[in-house]
């Protein structure tokens, strides 16, 4: 008999005009002076300034930006922007942008609301044991999925290393997804964090941890990328579209955290650590060839899944033995469909980054990968770079 | 009413089980440390001294290993005053004795929330695959089979129970001495 375990308590905003909910939201926590974690990049694309007037609209005033997280937060900006939130008295925080800073604001939040200066103190997991101040996400990009997950990871760069910080405690009261926050994403970021969340839920869909209410977050999440991916491409300016992919990235988000990810990941984080590509690109490199590795332990829900990937006439179509292949057959068209849109790489060789000579180094760190564990088949050394092999060229 | 009036000893039972099992696999991990190069190729990434712990949460049996200068583990028992630098937590003792009676997997005991990792989440994959590698050695194929998540094809007869006897054998003598110690 299998056993499960199941949380998301983040109260989730959609749709049009949701923006417009943040100051109700607010009040509702009590919050009279949030202060807002962003990056330049979203501020220069215009995107700060819809979040400010929606607000301002609504009464409320935010006059306490940081907007200077960097690409690979670290201790330092943590600790930086904890001084700022203290020193101008604010009581919440509002996440905008992608995965860098909603993990900054998170640990901010822990900071101001356990105290101290030192964000090291409180890596791990279950580490934090009581409710965090109030706290908001707004995603602009459809694939990571932060926005309902429980954890985050900051870079300690004294030490050079990251430091992964797990709790319940960390998820958001609230996200909000507004398809005008997802409207600018050029090409290639659409793409490959769509095939972030893509991964996030087949292989949440299929790894260890799999459990009833994942299965369902991931499969639904996978139809809504299967049927808008490629046609936001086409037309990015489609909100209707890009809500569909926002809304697909946090079902997946809530998927993988209740699931766990594996060897995808694995294989995904160490050559982001190893050759500083983008997290969901690192994903869509690896996601054909580590589901052709592990085909023979998860036959059963890749055939199922060819019906959330393809359509029921495809599924019906195609022999009941033959539907894991297919999946993974549509998979990689699909990566054949970005890579003509905007060539997003589908080889390491074709990202130009990539030596061959790196490859010995990042299988090693694949295995020591904490994702790994939950791979349904055990790989070891040998399996993690003949993998790397397979998706070279 | 006889349930009733059971229950307490088969609680007694588990937990006795549960210790003993946990004081077999430290003894186990010190002897295969000495005999097999894998797990000694795995171990030799553990900074000297470091202290791994496997224990019941909140104060139930627990077994802690120590990496020597040599590269080989220590077992020190089942309680040390220092805080381990990795310790993997059963929520619970029934959670254990899963594990331990090898009814359940411990990477399907990870995947399903049983237990906890405080500390290096590299090094605990780590230990996990020398606990693997240590129960393919010592127990029969198929029990090994329930243990772990793919049993090796690469691992021969011969080879396993030359390897399993000369862990056994440590462990025998570990014994001896703690009994001669005590």
């Amino acid at each position: 008999m299998s056993y499960y375990e199941f949380f998301c308590p983040v109260k989730v905003i959609a749709g049009q005009a949701a923006l417009e909910h943040l100051p109700y939201e607010f009040s509702s926590r009590a919050v009279k002076r949030p202060m807002v974690v962003t990056d330049k990049g979203v501020r220069n694309a215009g995107l700060l300034d819809k979040v400010l007037a929606a607000c301002e609209e609504g009464g409320m005033d935010i006059t306490v930006v940081y907007d200077d997280v960097p690409a690979d937060s670290s201790k330092q900006t943590v600790t930086a922007i904890a001084k700022e939130y203290r020193k101008q008295k604010c009581d919440g925080i509002l996440a905008i942008g992608g995965g860098s800073p909603i993990d900054t604001a998170k640990a901010v939040n822990i900071l101001v609301s356990e105290g101290g200066d030192d964000i090291a103190q409180y890596a791990g997991s279950g580490v934090l044991k009581r409710p965090l101040k109030p706290f908001f996400v707004i995603p602009t990009t459809a694939g990571t999925g932060s926005e309902v997950t429980n954890v985050a990871v900051i870079a300690d760069t004294e030490k050079e290393v990251k430091l992964p910080f797990a709790s319940g405690f960390m998820l958001p009261d609230a996200a909000v997804l507004d398809p005008r926050m997802t409207l600018t994403l050029p090409p290639q970021i659409t793409a490959a964090t769509g095939m972030d969340a893509m991964t996030h839920s087949v292989e949440a869909f299929t790894c260890l941890a799999k459990n009833p209410l994942s299965d369902a977050y991931a499969a639904a999440a996978i139809r809504k990328i299967s049927n808008n991916l490629l046609k936001v491409m086409e037309k990015p300016d489609d909100a209707e579209r890009r809500l569909e992919l926002a809304q697909a990235s946090t079902m997946a988000g809530i998927a993988f955290s209740n699931s766990m990810v594996g060897l995808v990941h694995a294989l995904g984080h160490s050559l982001g650590a190893a050759c500083h590509l983008p997290h969901g690109l690192c994903m869509s490199l690896f996601l054909p060839y580590v589901l052709e590795y592990n085909l023979e332990e998860i036959r059963e829900p890749l055939s199922e899944l060819l019906l959330h990937l393809a359509g029921p006439e495809i599924y019906a179509m195609t022999p009941k033995s033959q539907r894991a292949e297919e999946s993974i057959a549509t998979i990689r068209k699909l990566r054949d469909d970005l890579h003509r849109h905007c060539g997003l790489p589908r080889t390491l060789q074709e990202t130009g980054k990539v030596e061959k000579s790196q490859l010995d180094r990042i299988a090693q760190m694949t295995i020591d990968d904490g994702s790994i564990m939950f791979n349904p088949k055990e790989a070891s050394l040998e399996d993690a770079r003949a993998v790397l092999e397979k998706a070279w060229a | 009413m006889i349930r009733e009036r059971l229950r307490p000893l088969a609680s007694q039972a588990k937990r006795t089980y549960v210790q003993l099992m946990l004081d077999v696999v430290g003894r186990s991990l010190e002897a295969i440390s000495q005999v097999d190069d894998e797990v000694r190729g795995e171990v030799a990434v553990l900074p000297d001294g470091f202290l791994f712990s496997m224990q019941v949460m909140p104060k139930g049996p627990a077994l802690f290993i120590r990496k020597q200068r040599d590269g080989s583990l220590q077992y020190l028992g089942g309680s040390v005053a220092q805080r381990p630098d990795l310790s993997i937590q059963f929520k619970h003792l029934h959670h254990a004795f899963l594990v331990l009676s090898f009814q359940e997997k411990t990477a399907q005991s990870f995947a399903n929330d049983r237990m906890l990792v405080d500390g290096d989440l590299g090094y605990a994959v780590r230990m996990t695959r020398v606990l693997n590698r240590l129960e393919t050695f010592i127990l029969p194929r198929l029990v090994a089979s329930r243990a772990v998540k793919e049993y090796p094809d690469n691992l021969g007869l011969p080879e396993k129970v030359f390897s399993a006897a000369r862990i056994y054998l440590k462990v025998a003598m570990n014994f001896v001495d703690t009994v001669r110690s005590s």
